[in-house]
Parts: structure tokens; sequence; C-alpha cells
């Protein structure tokens, strides 16, 4: 049997590794060989960033380095040693959603939600430098990642969504805002 | 005289516009006046102005206009958008160890010796385990318990466990699995499915006195239904084709994970990405050897299920038996390799299909013979095995029906459930035979399918009781909007269009493991405290499909809330009461109803303290958005908050229980449960398609996929079924296939060479939602899961025989297979450029017109059935004549029920039904 799982040539040792990710700025040791996609998951606590093959076939592993789409299982973690990483943990602002993730919930862009945090990252590089989209440009963008639950739909309507919020300048809504009143007074219908 | 004659005089508690009474602990927060009622979302029944074409619901007068019927964002969906939804690999406990499995390399060997010595010495190897330490057999179905954590004796296929080792980081892990040293006897294996089917050696499985012969068997199954004699005397047009269904994996994005941690008291805790929780905490027990109580099931978030999560796993054991030998907790995650040793996707099947048409258009005959590969194990087999012939004989209404079945073991990994479980592949074969029936009729085969449909409320020839029938409509609407009458076989060469159409099970109404007279399908609790939040303790399990919403849809619905005030708790068995899984599209129909049930007992509460509060009487209160209130006179009234805690004053927390369990229904021939649900679904699709003939290359340009999901609780979680559902089936018809090569191995065990779509194969999907109302779903609704997944398979089918005129019987349609097939056909028409090649053709023979007469009187047949509650019972047969009142084998000798093959059968028989030759043991002399 084939074992895909990298890295495969033994390590030289641990090296100290300087990254931003998210913003904020970390300095982890590392085997000189990780895969950047482990160094996320196993030690920068980036969870949201999937593992779905580990060869460069699905695209749930998809982060941004220097704002540009990358597969962290294809990436040494050298490669992105010194770079702004951003993962799905860093798009929103605190409790205010980026409108890509507002509208993916919304519109039926996440159904299980494993394949979410690559499509996310890589539409939101996609509106970051072309905020109104095509279909054609939107489905050239997310051409590297797959999705089984979807059929990559309401993927495409919930970019297009994210795409119009963000046109228009509206904000996403604090999620910490206060929830429905559940003693309402009469409106007199 | 008193209140109770005048009904405008209500007294009491009457609520000035705006004007809060007073504060209450708990209240605050947005919306701080109840929205007027949404009429459009009351049904017309309740005097609302929804219209019901269908016909009123028992659940119309819970209707409050909340949520049902309303597209709703999925109310988990935050956690996945933000990356805080953990799978089975994001948990992470302090302390955990790295579990890795040690898999068979070879087909079929008996395991002489594990060695693991060498790997302990290595620093860091914390646990070992092999089968030695778990001996108990386990298996979805308890009727076919054959598998065991690791291998006791023999491996069965490439990539079987042997052993597991649990070590402090994956590096060492992997180095303790190389240096594990197993000593194997290599057996002869057997791959090709025919083989499984002849007597062997070494079966590789033993049932002991139930083995059939010494064959491979797993399970055989022989029907026959109705005038099965009279099929040849009747026929005067006949189909017949051999298909090859290649084996189909789930490949959902997320490779299976499980952590397993034993607390300080002792009791196991298992985090796992599962389908169906409740058989997996059945397993642990038996193989753990401790009672069900002291192990707690925690269902992870799921990375994509589709049945492929639905069995109890033999990793799910190993990571139990290694966290208890080694007293830490244990994670074990997959390559996505062993995604593919695991499988459990869809069997490669060989079907022989025979359709037959009388001289009326009737379907008076089919006749199917369906051998499946289930490789290794049973899994799901078993049922499998019906559903390959039960599940087709049903949306028509047909005169005979004939059906042989097996399932054998190879050695390869095993086949189990999948999206549209054991219908698929033989729809497939009935629809696009229905295709090539009507190219033999000269008729449309939209009007074919038309004017043989079964009414709403009758019995299909196997005696399933089918209850809402929208077909009829998912016809007509893909008829319509698909221009279908301006395109089938009119389009140039290498532009087709077809059809295609499915029925399947909402929910089985037999559960495996349960007696149903003891125990309810589902059941959800809620518990209500003075917050006003209501929590659902359910243990469906929320596999991305939207479960938790639905559950959430129904009680907020029922009480008339807003979805924020509803939390939903899943996840665990120690707070979830029991629920069956997330298989056979069972829960929005069982768990909704267990949720209503549930509300409904609250909501009856609320009313009596209202009732109490106001003065009002009983009857006339109605609940509104947060407020209940006189519906004649909405003044009167008070906030959900006040009647709440009136309810309360004596007992503290509101509580209730609700279940479901389906009524009795079905025959009692052998094998009758098989199939049976407490409602259908229907649909029908019309796929366009380009192929180009010089390449064989196959293109999806448009489907419009029509469903009857019974009513859509939230349109657009269906909708999302309903183009996932076309993705998975085209990736089926056009590219996806587990390639096993000469020697047995699997070949593509990756998702660079197993072929998903991506978003450019996709075409676009124009889903259409057909309401037919389903007496007992819950606000009339069916599933939407699995059904939509099987008309797209024979409509993309049918569309390439419009395109090309040539129909293939292998799938996927690769280009290669395409191409061949059309230069065979070239050669045969004597062309010599493909491009030159005939686009198919049709002219109306006499019978179009005797079709669509009989398709127009059924419409009216249907309606008024459909309307009416004093119907009569409609037993299929009665197109053909007989007394639809009383099922055909009672009254016409002709008509057959036959579960045992006759010898004459034997001495020739099909395929799958040469199964039948062999004598179980126990019926032998010889043992
Ligand atoms: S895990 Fe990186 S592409 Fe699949
Ligand atoms: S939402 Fe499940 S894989 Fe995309």
């Amino acid at each position: 049997m084939v074992q895909h799982r990298l890295p495969m040539i033994p390590s030289a040792g641990e090296v100290s590794w300087v990254a931003s990710i998210n913003g904020v700025k970390k300095q982890l040791n590392i085997e000189n060989n990780a895969i950047l996609l482990d160094v996320l998951r196993d030690k920068a606590g980036s969870l949201g960033t999937k593992r779905g093959c580990d060869m460069g076939t699905c695209g749930c592993c998809s982060v941004l380095i220097n704002g540009e789409p990358r597969l962290s299982c294809l990436t040494l973690a050298a490669e992105a040693e010194g770079y702004e990483i951003t993962t799905v943990e860093g798009l929103a602002d605190g409790h205010h959603l980026h409108p890509i993730q507002e509208m993916f919930a919304e519109c039926g862009g996440s159904q299980c939600g494993f394949c979410t945090p690559g499509f996310l990252v890589v539409s939101s590089a996609l509106l970051e430098e072309n905020p109104s989209p095509s279909d054609e440009e939107i489905k050239t963008a997310i051409e590297g990642n797959l999705c089984r639950c979807t059929g990559y739909q309401q993927i495409v309507d919930s970019v297009r969504a994210a795409s119009a919020i963000l046109t228009s300048g509206e904000s996403v809504e604090d999620s910490t805002s206060p929830k429905s009143d559940p003693h309402p007074g009469f409106s007199g219908e | 005289m008193s209140k109770d004659e005048n009904e405008d005089e209500m007294v009491g508690y009457r609520q000035q516009p705006g004007k809060l009474p007073f504060a209450k602990p708990g209240s605050g927060g947005k919306d701080r006046f109840s929205r007027p009622t949404d009429q459009e979302m009351i049904p017309e029944s309740q005097g609302g102005e929804l219209a019901q074409p269908w016909g009123s619901h028992r659940h119309d007068n819970l209707v409050s206009g909340q949520v049902i019927g309303k597209a709703t964002a999925l109310v988990d969906g935050r956690w996945k958008v933000t990356g805080q939804a953990q799978y089975g690999d994001d948990i992470r406990l302090p302390g955990e160890l790295i579990g890795r499995i040690i898999r068979s390399p070879h087909h079929y060997a008996r395991v002489l010796s594990v060695d693991f010595s060498k790997a302990l010495e290595v620093p860091g190897v914390v646990a070992i385990a092999t089968g030695a330490d778990a001996e108990n057999k386990f298996g979805v179905l308890p009727v076919t318990k054959d598998e065991h954590a690791m291998a006791v004796e023999k491996v069965r296929h490439v990539g079987d466990l042997v052993a597991c080792v649990a070590a402090e980081d994956e590096a060492t892990a992997r180095e303790a699995e190389r240096l594990i040293e197993v000593e194997y006897e290599i057996l002869d294996s057997i791959h090709d499915m025919r083989d499984g089917l002849q007597d062997s050696d070494l079966p590789i499985h033993d049932r002991g006195k139930y083995h059939i012969g010494e064959a491979n068997v797993q399970k055989r199954v022989f029907q026959e239904f109705g005038d099965v004699d009279g099929i040849e005397e009747n026929a005067i047009a006949s189909h017949k084709e051999n298909w090859l269904f290649a084996g189909v994996n789930h490949a959902a994005t997320e490779p299976h994970a499980v952590v397993a941690n034993w607390d300080p008291a002792g009791r196991l805790t298992l985090y796992t990405p599962q389908q169906v929780p409740h058989y997996v905490h059945r397993a642990l027990a038996d193989v753990l050897e401790i009672p069900m109580h002291q192990i707690n099931v925690h269902r992870t978030f799921v990375g994509g299920g589709f049945g492929g999560k639905s069995d109890p796993f033999p990793h799910e054991m190993c990571s139990a038996i290694l966290a208890r030998k080694s007293g830490r907790p244990v994670r074990i995650t997959f390559d996505r390799e062993e995604v593919y040793w695991i499988n459990r996707g869809r069997h490669p099947s060989r079907i022989e299909m025979n359709l037959h048409a009388d001289s009326q258009g009737r379907i008076c005959g089919i006749e199917t013979d369906a051998l499946i590969d289930g490789g290794g194990f049973a899994s799901f087999g078993h049922v499998t095995t019906y559903y390959n012939g039960v599940l087709h004989t049903a949306p028509y209404e047909i005169g005979a029906f004939h059906y042989t079945g097996a399932r054998v073991w190879t050695n390869k990994p095993a086949s189990g459930a999948m999206r549209g479980h054991g219908a698929v592949n033989s729809r497939c074969a009935v629809e696009t035979g229905l295709d090539d029936l009507a190219e033999k009729l000269s008729v449309d085969p939209i009007d074919l399918r038309l004017a043989n449909l079964l009414p709403p409320h009758s019995a299909t020839i196997t005696g399933f009781r089918v209850t809402s029938i929208g077909m009829r409509e998912c016809l007509e609407r893909v008829k319509k909007e698909s221009g279908w009458d301006e395109k089938f076989r009119k389009m140039p060469l290498g532009k087709g269009i077809g059809i295609g159409c499915g029925f399947f099970i909402s929910g089985s109404g037999l559960p495996i493991h349960w007696d149903p007279n003891k125990f309810p399908h589902a059941t959800v609790h809620l518990k209500i405290d003075m917050d006003g939040g209501v929590t659902v303790h359910t243990g469906a399990a929320e596999i991305g499909q939207g479960s938790d919403t639905v559950v959430a849809q129904s009680v907020a619905e029922v009480l008339g809330l807003p979805l924020d005030l509803i939390r939903i708790r899943s996840k665990e068995s120690d707070t979830s009461p029991v629920d069956l899984g997330s298989y056979s599209s069972r829960v929005t129909f069982m768990n909704a109803n267990a949720a209503i049930s549930a509300a409904m007992q609250i909501r009856d509460e609320l009313l009596d303290a209202t009732a109490e509060i106001t003065g009002a009487k009983r009857e006339k209160l109605v609940i509104g958005d947060r407020r209940i209130f006189a519906k004649n006179d909405p003044a009167v009234g008070v906030s959900y908050l006040e009647a709440l805690h009136k309810a309360q004053e004596d007992r503290g927390a509101l509580v209730a229980s609700g279940a479901y369990r389906t009524p009795p229904m079905g025959r009692t021939h052998k094998g009758a449960a098989a199939g049976l649900a407490p409602a259908y679904s229907f649909s029908a699709y019309v796929a366009e398609v380009s192929v180009d003939v010089e390449t064989g290359q196959t293109k999806v340009e448009k489907v419009w996929a029509a469903h009857d999901c019974g009513k859509a609780l939230n349109p657009l979680a269906v909708k999302g079924q309903i183009i996932g559902s076309c993705h998975m089936g085209m990736g089926q018809v056009l590219s996806e296939e587990m390639k096993y090569g000469r020697s047995g191995h699997l070949m593509n065990p990756d998702l660079l060479d197993y072929k998903i779509p991506s978003v450019h194969e996709m075409p676009e999907v124009v889903p259409i939602i057909v309401e037919s109302n389903d007496p007992e779903g819950p606000f009339g609704a069916k599933e939407a899961g699995e059904g939509p997944l099987l008309p797209i398979l024979p409509a993309v089918c049918n569309a390439v025989y419009d395109a090309v005129g040539v129909r293939t019987a292998e799938l996927p349609i690769t280009p290669e297979r395409l191409l061949r097939i059309i230069e065979r056909k070239c050669k045969a028409e004597g062309v010599d450029d493909p491009i030159k090649l005939p686009s198919p053709r049709l002219e109306y023979s006499e019978l179009q017109a005797v079709l669509s007469k009989r398709a127009e009187e059924h419409a009216k047949r249907d309606l008024e059935r459909r309307l009416n509650d004093n119907r009569q019972p409609y037993h299929n047969g009665a197109l053909f004549g007989l007394d639809p009142t009383t099922p055909p084998d009672e009254v016409d000798q002709k008509w057959a029920v036959n579960v045992i093959p006759s010898e004459e059968y034997l001495s020739d028989p099909r395929l799958a039904g040469s199964a039948w030759k062999h004598t179980e043991r126990r019926h032998r002399g010889d043992s």
C-alpha cells in the first residue's frame, strides 16, 4: 500500500519558525521538513483548516499565503516562513462574520461543512481581488475545491450574494447582539 | 347569559397594542413586538391564505407561520463557516495518543502470527492490540454479524485490519506500524462476483448450518408476484439488457476519524463522525464486553456521510481498545486511501433487466436478476439484496414482477449502504429499459410512464402501502419546463434529452436492531426553563443534511417561536434519547414527527395557562409569534413568557417527550418487510446532454429535477439535497468507478483517479419541488435526501441515446467506453465518420393515442383519490382488469406470491438466480 502522508523524508531536526497567522505573529518549534497543514492543525491550533486528502486533490486545506490561495498540504512550512497566513479562523472581524461566511451559512453554501473552510478562504481571496465576479470567474476560482454535498450551485449562489453585500458596503450584524424577546408586546395587528 | 354564549365578549386580560404590562425575568432582547401572523403561511383549512391543492393536513392547526416552508439557514451553519465545527480529527484531548492501523497487504490470507516485540521497543510506542484482544463479532445487522475489531484467523481483503498501535505521535506510530511483523499464509482469493456463486474450498465466511452450499453467497432472494406465467403471452414488446455497474465510493470530504477516552470513573466516551451513533453504541458494548450504560457515544460534526459512516467500524473498536490498554485518549484518523479500504460504497453489480409491455401499453412484466458484489463483509448487504428488487415495484402499476437477487462475498473492501441504497443501479436499468420499450412501441417515454402510474393511496404489487404520490406532477413539471416536446428526438446529432424517474423509501418501516412493538423509532425530549429557551434533545445524527434544523423548525413552528430560542443538543448518547440514525432517509419523517408530538404537549400546557390568565376559552386561543391570543380578538392574550411562567408555577421547567412509531403495514411473505416505509418519495428528472461523437465525451448541460418531498419544510435544504444528489449521481454515471486491476487490486484509492465531478462538470440544475402533502409526514413532509439521486443516472443514459443513438449498459459512461460503442455503431451502420450517424427520431404509433387518453383519465382518477377521504382501496392489478379492492392473489389464481424457486426455474436459472441451486448446510444430509 502507498503511504500518501508526507513527510516521507526523515527530518533533520527541529527549527524555530516564524509566521504571522491570522494577524498574530507566531514563533513555533517545528520539524524542518514539516508540512504547513500539520503545523497549522497540530501546532498553531487552526483546526478549522481541514485535511481531506494530503495530496492536493480536495482543496479542504486551502489557506491564504500573503493573500494568495495555497494548498497547505502541498506546502512546506519552511516555504511560508515569515509570511502572512490566513486561515478560515482569520476571516471574521471578531463577531462580525465576513460576508462570505454569512452568505455560505444563509444560502446553502455549506452542508456538512467540511469543505467550507477551503471554499471560504479561496472565495474571499477572489472577492478581495474582484469584488463583483461573474459566475464563470467564481467557478474558476473554486475549481480546485471539491464539495461532495452541495453540487456547487448554492456555493456559487453564496459567493454571488457575498459579492452583492461587499459591493453595497453593508456589514454583517454582530452575532452577539441581543436575540428575540420572549416577552413581546402586542403589535395591534 | 354566560360569556360562553357570546363570542365577542372576551373578558379579563386585554393588552393594549404596544404596551408591555410588566417586565419579566428572562425577557429583553430584540423584536419587542410580536409580529402579526403571516397569513400567507397559514393553511386555507385554518382560515389563512396558503393554498392547499392537495387537501388539508392533520398538522395544519399547528402552523403558526414561523419557519416551516421558509428557506432557513442551517442552525449549526455558523460553526461551520467559522472553522469552529469539530469533526472527528478536531477532537484533541489532553494527553492524547495517535493510533495507526496495520492493514493486510493480501487479498485473502490466514494470519499465522503477529510479532510486535520490535515495535514495542520503539520509544514512544504505548500500546499495541491485535485480533486476540477482542474476539467478539459485530456488524450493523444483527443477523449478519461477521466483523472483528481486527483479524481473527483471516484477512479478507487488502486493507483489512490486522493490528493497531498507539504512540506519542504520528511519526512514531508509523514507525511502529512498519516494525510489526505479520506472517500470512496466502489463500486463493476471488474477485469476480460471478465466481462467488460457485462452491469454494474455503468460503470467505462460514455461516455454519446456514451456509449456502459451500459457496460465497451471503444472501439470496427469490420473489414472484402477479401473472408471471402470462408475461410471454401478453407481451407485444420486450426489453432485455445486461448491465454492469462499477462500485462507487461515497467520497465524503472528511476521512473517517475517531477518538476514544475512558474517564476516571471507567466510562468510555467515543467521539466519532457517525450517521448511526446508536449502532456503534451497541457494537462497542458487544466487543468491549461492557454494558451500554458504561459508554457515551459522542457524535462529532460529520464531514459527509452518504451511508459511508453508517456501519459500526472496526477502527472505532480499535481506538477504544487502545485507549483502554494505554490509559490515555487515542485518536485515529484515516488517510484518504484508508477510506477506500473501509469502503461500504455502492455494490458493483451485474443486473439483467427484462421489461415487457402489452398491447395496451401496460407494463405486463418486470423481470430482474441482480448479482451484487458485497466484498469482504456483510454490512447492510442483506437489505441491499432485497432493495435491488423491491424498490422498483413502484411508481408503475405492473402485471408481474419476478426478482432474483444474490449478494456474494469477494476479496474486495466491503460494499454497503450508499445514498439511494440498493435502488440506484436497478432503477437505472428499469428507467433506461422503459425508454427502450417506448422506442419499440413508438410512443413518447413520458406518456408511457404517465399512463402506468399507481394512484395515491394504493398498494404495490409487493404489498407496500403507498400514501401520497406526486409522481404525475413531477413528470408534468419537468416535461413542461424542459421544453420536452420541442426537443425529444428532434435535436441534432450530439445533442440529446432524456427522462428518468425515481421512487424511494422515507424511512424504513421495520428498523433493524429493534423490536418495533417495544420501542419507538425516534424520540425527542424538550425542556423549557424560565428563560424561555427551548432545549431539544434528539439523537438524530446531523450529518449536514439539516436534521438539527428541521427538528428546531418543527418545535419553533408549533410553539410560535423564532429559531434563536431553540437550541439543539443532539450529540451525546448520555443526553439524547435513542434515535436509529441518519440512514434510509428516515430523519425528517420520523424525528420531526417525534418533535411535533413533544412540542404539542408543551403547546397544550401553554394554552391551558393562557386560558387561565385571560379567562378566554381554550379552543379560541391560537399561537402566533411569541404570543398566545384569542383568534377573534388578538388583544386578548399573553406573551409566550407569561404563559410559560404560569405553566411553570407549580412544577418548574416544562419537559416533554415525543416519539414516533410506524403504523402496522405490509404483507407477510418472507422478506415482506424489506422496502416497507411509512411513506415514499417520487422524482422525475430531465437531463440535456451533449456528446462529442468523435471523442465519446459526454457533458450534462442542464437538468430539470422535480422531486416530491411531500412538503418542503426547508426549501433551501431540499434544493440543496436535490442538487447535491445530482452531483453524486452524475459522478456515478459519467466518471466515478472503483477500478480493480487484473490482480484484483484497487487502483484508484484517492481523489485524483477516483473522479468526483468538479464545479466545471456540474450542469445547471433546476430544482422543482412538488408537495404531495403526505398524510402521516410532519406537516406533510417526506424524504428528500436520497430519492433525488435515482433519476439522474437513467436520465443521462437516455439523453445519451437521444444524442447519438447508442445505449450503454456499463457505467460509468467514460469517453473510452462510449467511443467504443459509437465505433461499433458506425460499423453496423456502414458509416465511415461518426458525425454522419443518424440521430434517433420518433414517429408515433397508434398506441400513443391510447396512452395519452389513459394518462388523462388517470390524472382525473388520481385527483379524486387524493382529495377524497372516503377512497376505496386500490391494489396493483386494477389496471389489468382486476378488482382494485382486494389483493389480486386473493381473487385470481394466476396471480402468484412466491418466494421459493420452482424446480423448473432451477433447471435454467438466471445468473443471480443460480445461487438457489445451492442447498443450505442444515438442509443437506451431510452435515
Ligand atoms: S488536504 Fe490538501 S488538497 Fe486535500
Ligand atoms: S458541504 Fe459537505 S463537502 Fe461541501
